[in-house]
């Protein structure tokens, strides 16, 4: 061994470079923003030789798996945006006056777009304007048209083949598509009218997606423009319009959980002026509470009930005396934080909630918020954003399940908001041209009849023994 | 044990608020009971065993200084029971009072029955109270 004394340390060396090689690499995968492949990190260990091998697993064992479970966390692929810039849509987006007045619609999705371009929920976002067919154009672009108006109006764009190209060429795994856009769906004569919701069923339906899910947001906005009726039995278009609010609506299209995930981050603060469809939520955290309005002989069943420990929660209602004159009421607190606006709003709980259940008379008496008076309490209610009320006289003589039930029905905004015949915009109000019908198609596309309830919560009833 | 329990304090009706029956039943119940007992048990073998036998004092056999430990005893027993609800936190309620009443009358009724099982053991008590 008669080497040079630095030759005699190049084993050591080249060791030591190569473990800080694969170090770099993996801190450089993670720094890409969580869009992680076990294949990078895989290629990097491949890439060693023989000798380093019995170095390296050691630490890059364990940071791929956690790498993999940050990736089920991590925000989505891709966004796209696609904003319509058809004629219909330039009254939405007049070019500015000398009174640097603008509609709400400006205000609104150009907030929206500033938001989302500078959210961590999604790794990459891409913008379109849609003509004939989708442009790409870059953030500050189609921030500019919503600001300053439409450059080149497109002449129409019909609203199945829009619908249609999202679904077939966009559809991506953890990505969702958001179109902006009046949805007025002119069908080419009065004979097609009624089978618009069956053009919308086959567009969506063409390419089969198994996961698709479908959300649809409405807004209203002054509108300073030229209106295209879908309906032209008067005027083909009115000037100068319009003295009342136009609707324009978000379409959030993509597969059910990257929808889910993307409304949780980008669109939980919007108004109840929405509708859901093929979305499947986790069951939200949900207890029975025996100190918050609660009546009557019952107490927990649970067999552990009495350790009382911090943050159980308990679903058996055991029951030592209902009777008309001493009826029980109980208290179930649910935590809505998770969910959509319309699933929060208690006007559409109050109507959509149900109890399934067997040999009982239970009733839902009442659905509430949190108040401030909940979320300030030291008891357990200051867990929970809702509470559902449940009254009854009557008990079996053996336990019983009961369902809470909150069923997917269409909210009362939509027909609200929809008119068979917008030729005279003015007088029918901010309304949209068939638009219960295009709901009705998505239904038909993605439900397929099958109403799956929001979430259902399983309790039981049982006599006190 | 507890089915024992539950039965001689639910003699006076279930536990108030009801929400806190489960706390009464697997804890309270329980707890109390044997603490009760155990603690005449104690008294007794203290007035029998301890005073008038093992030291041997002359002075303190009769049945007033029997009714002493009596009475000690079950208010012992009435604070065992609010002590217990106190410290299992159950909602504030008449129903505490009328348990802690119930519990005190379990502890002159423990009293008296040790008292007459023991009894024999003492030298210098062995026919106190009668």
């Amino acid at each position: 061994m008669n080497l040079p004394p630095c030759f005699r340390f190049q084993p050591a060396l080249a060791a030591v470079l190569l473990v800080l090689a694969g170090c770099y690499s993996r801190n450089d995968v993670k720094t890409e923003g969580g869009a992680v492949t076990e294949q990078q990190v895989e290629n990097d260990q491949t890439k060693m030789p023989r000798d380093n091998a019995k170095v390296a697993p050691d630490k890059g064992a364990p940071n791929v798996a956690v790498e993999t479970d940050a990736a089920a966390a991590a925000p989505l692929a891709q966004v796209n945006v696609f904003l319509e810039v058809s004629g219909s849509m330039e009254g939405f987006m007049p070019k500015p006056g000398a009174d640097a007045s603008n509609t709400r619609f400006q205000q609104q999705v150009a907030q929206f777009l500033s938001e989302l371009n500078n959210s961590p929920a999604a790794s990459r976002k891409v913008y379109y304007r849609i003509k004939e067919k989708p442009y790409r154009d870059s953030y500050q672009e189609l921030s500019g048209t919503v600001r300053g108006g439409i450059k080149e109006p497109a002449s129409s764009t019909d609203i199945p083949t829009v619908l249609d190209t999202l679904v077939s060429n966009y559809y991506a795994a953890n990505t969702v598509n958001v179109l902006i856009s009046d949805f007025i769906y002119s069908p080419k004569n009065t004979g097609a009218i009624p089978y618009i919701k069956t053009d919308i069923t086959d567009a969506i339906s063409r390419t089969q997606r198994t996961d698709l899910a479908v959300s649809v947001y409405g807004f209203t906005s002054d509108f300073q423009g030229t209106f295209y009726p879908a309906i032209m039995t008067g005027a083909r278009k009115v000037p100068n319009c319009c003295d009342t609010d136009i609707p324009y609506y978000f379409w959030v299209i993509g597969p059910q959980d990257a929808v889910r995930r993307f409304e949780a981050a980008l669109l939980a603060k919007q108004p109840a002026q929405q509708v859901h469809y093929g979305i499947k939520y986790p069951r939200p955290a949900s207890s029975l509470l025996n100190k918050y309005q609660n009546k009557g002989d019952w107490y927990y069943g649970e067999k552990t009930a009495s350790k009382r420990e911090a943050g159980a929660t308990y679903h058996t209602v055991a029951v030592q005396e209902a009777s008309a004159q001493n009826p029980v009421e109980f208290v179930l607190g649910l935590n809505l934080s998770t969910m959509p606006a319309l699933y929060r709003d208690p006007a559409y709980l109050k109507q959509n909630l149900k109890l399934v259940g067997q040999d009982t008379d239970a009733k839902i008496v009442n659905v509430a918020a949190a108040t401030d008076q909940t979320r300030a309490s030291s008891g357990p209610e200051n867990q929970y954003t809702h509470f559902v009320k449940v009254r009854l006289t009557k008990m079996a003589r053996a336990a019983r399940p009961l369902q809470v039930v909150l069923n997917d029905a269409r909210p009362a905004w939509v027909s609200q908001w929809t008119t068979q015949n917008d030729s005279n915009i003015n007088q029918a109000g901010p309304k949209t041209f068939a638009f219960a019908s295009l709901l009705d198609g998505v239904s038909t596309a993605i439900v397929a009849g099958q109403d799956a309830p929001v979430f259902q919560i399983p309790l039981t009833l049982e006599p006190a023994k | 044990m507890k089915s024992f329990f539950r039965f001689l304090y639910e003699l006076i009706g279930s536990p108030q608020p009801p929400s806190e029956t489960p706390v009464y039943r697997e804890v309270i119940f329980p707890n109390v009971g044997l603490l009760t007992l155990g603690v005449s048990l104690a008294l007794v073998l203290i007035f029998y065993y301890l005073i008038n036998r093992a030291m041997g004092v002359a002075t303190f056999n009769k049945g007033r200084h029997w009714a002493i430990f009596l009475i000690a005893n079950a208010i012992i027993a009435f604070i065992i029971a609010i002590v217990q609800c106190n410290s299992q936190q159950v909602a504030e309620h008449s129903y505490i009072y009328w348990l802690a009443t119930l519990n005190a009358v379990y502890g002159l009724l423990w009293f008296f029955l040790f008292s007459v099982i023991l009894r024999k053991g003492s030298t210098n008590a062995s026919t106190t109270p009668f």
